[in-house]
């Protein structure tokens, strides 16, 4: 298997499916054919970089793939390839931003093929603000994603006397991967994974500041955010964890399911964990490295 | 009239170096003190290739464009378009101008720009400026904010691959300071405008080679 960025091409009629393939190869992405929401649907995981989809399908529209594509892989790029001009389209969610490139401009494949190709490499359509060097940062992410690093009974101590200490419902060590956080340990709750759209942390990574929400229903960033409510994450304190080189992998955090302050010597305490944390991520990173 | 020496967006008659193609300017300041201006003077451009998208939400496309040609923006339909998303909007001038019905609709505002930037490329004018003039009503439509994130990654996304020019206007004063934090990460550089005495004044963060220290701007073209 190639390298290249991979496109999922949806267009009903097969011959003109296949001159925008043709198009889209030649501009050295992989692609893959699907003739419908359905096809696509089944067609579709994370390892698609960008979707090009024709508006009219034969069982639903552009903004069903957009539906679709959204449900399986929410940062992906989707471009609507249409001869509807814009205000002919029916009007989408806000949720459903898209790429459009009109079948009405003068070479218009190659034209579509030069926007997929530089935004299956570059863009993101995450509904979240991305760290500058994100290919590095996940790079260091994988680095430190070494064996058994779920299973490391010092993070589930740690956590464990977090919550006793800061008198919080919930504390955690979580890794920041391409789309969604993968908590570490987690005492007082059962969580598993959170995409990033979600997640607090998404912003605790982009400074080395530590990030305090003291009431996420007066935080106009995530005030709308169900998944919070349905958390209980009423509010949130949280220091990010980086490797030697300043990327960020992930964060150390507490949450609580009422509105709450964190005093100057608590702030410094949670850096204090974090501190810890980032040495035995670094420790089990040696270890693994040298065996 | 500016030499083009590079590749290199350039910005007559204000206190700053060129910038590569492919950058997103956030600009900041009181909208009806000088960011406003800011943001159009930044988009007018004197290359031959030169082209124009703006995303009109808190004025008409009527009224923003006879700013944009005070500020000396060049009006030529062909390498002038507008999205007027300012729900005021009366008998669209031409056709160079297309209508989203509320700054809540950021999927058509998406699609009506990229339409507008591949009608603008088609025309010949590959170095496209593209401003939003402002941000503040997209940001007060929209409740959830992720939408907002997401419009942005879009726009800044297409600038930033197209070799182009983005400049977006936001009032600082009119949002969380949180969310104006959070809306300049998705910009390479950001640039304070202030009033002082009715002189405009800007800085720069984020971009090397330019004005750090408030600065004086000149009078304009």
């Amino acid at each position: 298997m190639s390298d290249s960025p991979t496109v999922l091409c949806a267009q009903p009629d097969a011959d003109e499916r296949a001159e925008t393939a043709d198009a889209l190869a030649d501009a050295g992405l992989a692609v893959e054919e699907v003739g419908s929401v359905d096809t696509l649907d089944a067609a579709l995981d994370r390892s698609i970089d960008c979707v090009v989809t024709a508006f009219d399908l034969e069982d639903g529209d552009g903004f069903d793939v957009v539906d679709a594509v959204r449900d399986v892989n929410p940062e992906c790029v989707v471009i609507l390839y249409t001869e509807h001009a814009p205000s002919d389209l029916p009007r989408g969610g806000p949720e459903q931003v898209v790429e459009y490139v009109p079948r009405t401009v003068p070479e218009s494949r190659e034209r579509l093929a030069d926007v997929a190709a530089m935004a299956a490499a570059e863009v993101t359509q995450a509904a979240y603000p991305v760290p500058e060097a994100e290919t590095e940062r996940l790079a260091a992410v994988q680095r430190y994603d070494v064996d058994q690093l779920a299973a490391i009974d010092a993070f589930d101590r740690l956590t464990a006397l977090m919550t006793s200490h800061f008198d919080i419902d919930v504390a955690f060590v979580g890794l920041m991967d391409e789309h969604e956080e993968r908590f570490l340990a987690c005492e007082g709750a059962n969580w598993r994974t959170l995409s990033r759209e979600d997640s607090i942390c998404t912003h605790t990574i982009l400074s080395d500041e530590t990030m305090v929400v003291e009431d996420t229903h007066e935080d106009p960033r995530f005030a709308e955010v169900d998944a919070l409510k349905q958390l209980d994450i009423r509010s949130y304190a949280g220091v990010r964890i980086t490797d030697k080189e300043g990327n960020a992998i992930g964060a150390v955090c507490c949450t609580d399911g009422e509105p709450r302050r964190y005093t100057r010597t608590e702030l410094d305490d949670l850096q204090r964990f974090a501190d810890e944390v980032e040495e035995q991520l670094l420790l089990r990173r040696r270890l693994q490295r040298d065996t | 009239m500016s030499q083009r020496r590079d590749d290199r967006y350039t910005f007559d008659g204000l206190p700053l170096n060129p910038v590569e193609p492919g950058t997103n300017l956030l600009v900041t300041g009181p909208v009806l003190s000088g960011a406003r201006e800011m943001g159009l003077r930044l988009l007018c451009s004197s290359d031959a290739d030169g082209g124009t998208v703006l995303v009109a939400t808190d004025s008409d496309a009527t009224t923003l464009l006879e700013d944009f040609e005070r500020h000396g923006g060049v009006l030529d339909r062909g390498r002038v378009r507008v999205i007027d998303c300012a729900q005021e909007s009366g008998d669209l001038p031409e056709d160079s101008v297309s209508t989203v019905s509320t700054p809540a609709d950021l999927t058509g505002i998406g699609i009506e720009y990229s339409g507008h930037y591949e009608s603008t490329y088609a025309s010949g004018y590959t170095r496209v400026r593209s401003g939003i003039i402002t941000l503040t009503p997209l940001l007060v439509y929209n409740d959830d904010v992720r939408a907002v994130y997401r419009f942005l990654n879009t726009i800044t996304g297409r600038i930033g691959t197209a070799d182009g020019l983005g400049v977006c206007v936001l009032d600082p004063n009119a949002h969380e300071e949180q969310v104006v934090e959070s809306v300049a990460r998705f910009f390479d550089g950001r640039v304070d405008v202030r009033a002082d005495a009715g002189d405009l004044d800007l800085r720069v963060a984020g971009l090397r080679d330019q004005p750090s220290d408030w600065t004086p701007v000149g009078a304009g073209t």
